[in-house]
């Protein structure tokens, strides 16, 4: 982001512009109003022209002065700015500042949009290839439906992402479905009206939106209920689906761009310290037992340096063990 | 002594509303945090659904985990929802260095941008530069 300011001299007609550089991100990062209203509170005003004003001869030579002292400032500052983002000095965390860090699911653990939305900066991804026969839960195990109430809003994020109207509204009736077994379907319910909504109206960013909402309302009425502990298996079905879907979409297409997106070491260790803190109760549930045994598996894979890239049979590794565990959170018994 | 009970529940009952509903100051600062990040939003980022409250003072800033993706750009943005405060915001890798990143500071809002290089935990530090102490809420955008 340029803005150009004319330099005040006496040969205007031939004046090179001036050049302010304002800081810009690399990938398609823009800050236009924001920056823009902060040069303009600093005075830098560049639609200014000293020329139309001949007839008050003192402000004119006023001005000149002061837009020359205020374009060399420009200058100066133009050659202290770097390009790139803003290398702030900023004082490393301290061992305590990084021990006691808030961590929270709703800001923690990335929905399964983001993570989709990551894979689709490469080709074209073929979502419809991702697709699963839809499950029927006929166990009355509340943990096991909620850890299926995670997958299917991963689903649903697949369906919007594939643009497919129809395959939304069935996930909307799976999701619920799943919400009325666990009580939660009242809170549900309004998002699952506008979520058939959107999808007869092609909506389909208000649609991503709608699934954000609709796995929010799932968990508040949850915490409502007093069943705040199955939060967690929500956000882990969830998870665990999305890395299928995306270690998935890798094999297909396989890049190491697209491949470095899988490193979430601490994201596991985060969804698995949930774990520990379950009641005793449904700690011992088989399939959470069952969930808690593979997350170690995954989360080895998953634990790679920043500079390491995965090769595709640590990517087929990876979406084995989590489309095994889908199948075992999915499993009608 | 029935009476007696009853105002007991009903107490009890409106204290524990109290504890779950947002404050006044959590009202106006995600209000105002939101209303921010529609800037980004016309840029095509998209707000994420979720937010976390905290407190801060000059000497206590607070610290936030959150997981990215490489492919992804994000702006992180925070308010207190009251003009007088100078909020920053700052980011960081996993092992607590401080990472370059686009700084936005105006009143009581701050924001960062910030493209990770790699996916994985980072931290965001709220810290309150001037100003009483505050509470402020923090969310994000990605695209």
């Amino acid at each position: 982001m340029f803005i150009f300011l004319r330099r005040a001299s006496s040969d205007r007609a031939g004046a090179r512009p001036y050049r302010l550089h304002v800081p810009r991100l690399r990938r398609s990062f823009a800050l236009p109003a924001l920056q823009s209203s902060r040069l303009t509170q600093a005075g830098l005003d560049t639609r200014l022209s000293i020329g139309k004003l001949p007839s008050m001869p003192l402000l004119r030579k006023w001005l000149a002065v002061s837009v020359i002292a205020l374009v060399s400032t420009a200058a100066a500052l133009a050659d202290q700015q770097p390009s790139e983002p803003q290398t702030v000095s900023d004082v490393p965390l301290s061992p305590d500042e990084l021990k006691n860090a808030i961590s929270v699911d709703a800001l923690t653990v990335p929905t399964p949009g983001e993570f989709f939305k990551a894979i689709e900066k490469g080709a074209k991804p073929n979502w419809t290839s991702q697709y699963r026969p839809p499950i029927s839960i006929k166990s009355t195990d509340r943990a096991q439906m909620a850890l299926n109430l995670g997958a299917l809003i991963a689903d649903g994020y697949i369906a919007v992402e594939a643009h497919d109207g129809q395959q939304v509204k069935n996930v909307g009736k799976d999701v619920l479905a799943l919400a009325k077994k666990l009580s939660v379907s009242q809170s549900v319910l309004a998002r699952g009206q506008s979520i058939t909504q959107f999808a007869e109206n092609n909506a389909w960013d208000q649609l991503n939106e709608e699934l954000e909402a609709t796995q929010n309302e799932v968990k508040k009425a949850l915490v409502e209920n007093r069943d705040t502990d199955l939060i967690t298996l929500v956000s882990i079905g969830g998870w665990i689906r999305g890395t299928e879907v995306v270690t998935g979409l890798i094999i297909e297409n396989y890049n190491p761009e697209d491949a470095k997106l899988l490193r979430q070491p601490a994201l596991v260790s985060y969804l698995k310290g949930k774990l520990t803190q379950l009641p005793e109760k449904i700690r011992n549930d088989p399939l959470v037992q069952s969930v808690n045994s593979n997350l170690n598996g995954i989360q080895k894979m998953v634990s790679f340096p920043a500079d390491h890239v995965p090769t595709i049979e640590e990517v087929k590794e990876l979406n084995n063990a989590a489309s095994k565990l889908t199948k075992e959170i999915g499993a009608s018994e | 002594m029935i009476r007696f009970i009853l105002m007991v529940l009903a107490a009890y009952v409106v204290m524990l509303a109290q504890c779950f509903a947002d404050t006044d100051d959590q009202v106006a600062a995600r209000s105002d945090v939101i209303d921010f990040a529609g800037a980004f939003q016309n840029d095509g980022f998209k707000i994420r659904d979720g937010n976390v409250f905290g407190r801060v003072s000059k000497d206590h800033p607070e610290v936030v985990a959150v997981n990215l993706y490489s492919g992804n750009s994000y702006w992180f943005t925070a308010s207190t929802g009251q003009k007088a405060e100078r909020l920053k915001l700052s980011v960081f890798e996993d092992n607590g260095k401080p990472v370059s990143y686009l700084p936005y500071e105006f009143s009581g809002r701050a924001a960062a941008g910030f493209s990770p290089d790699a996916s994985g935990l980072y931290y965001v530090k709220v810290a309150l530069q001037e100003g009483q102490p505050a509470t402020f809420c923090l969310i994000y955008s990605y695209k």
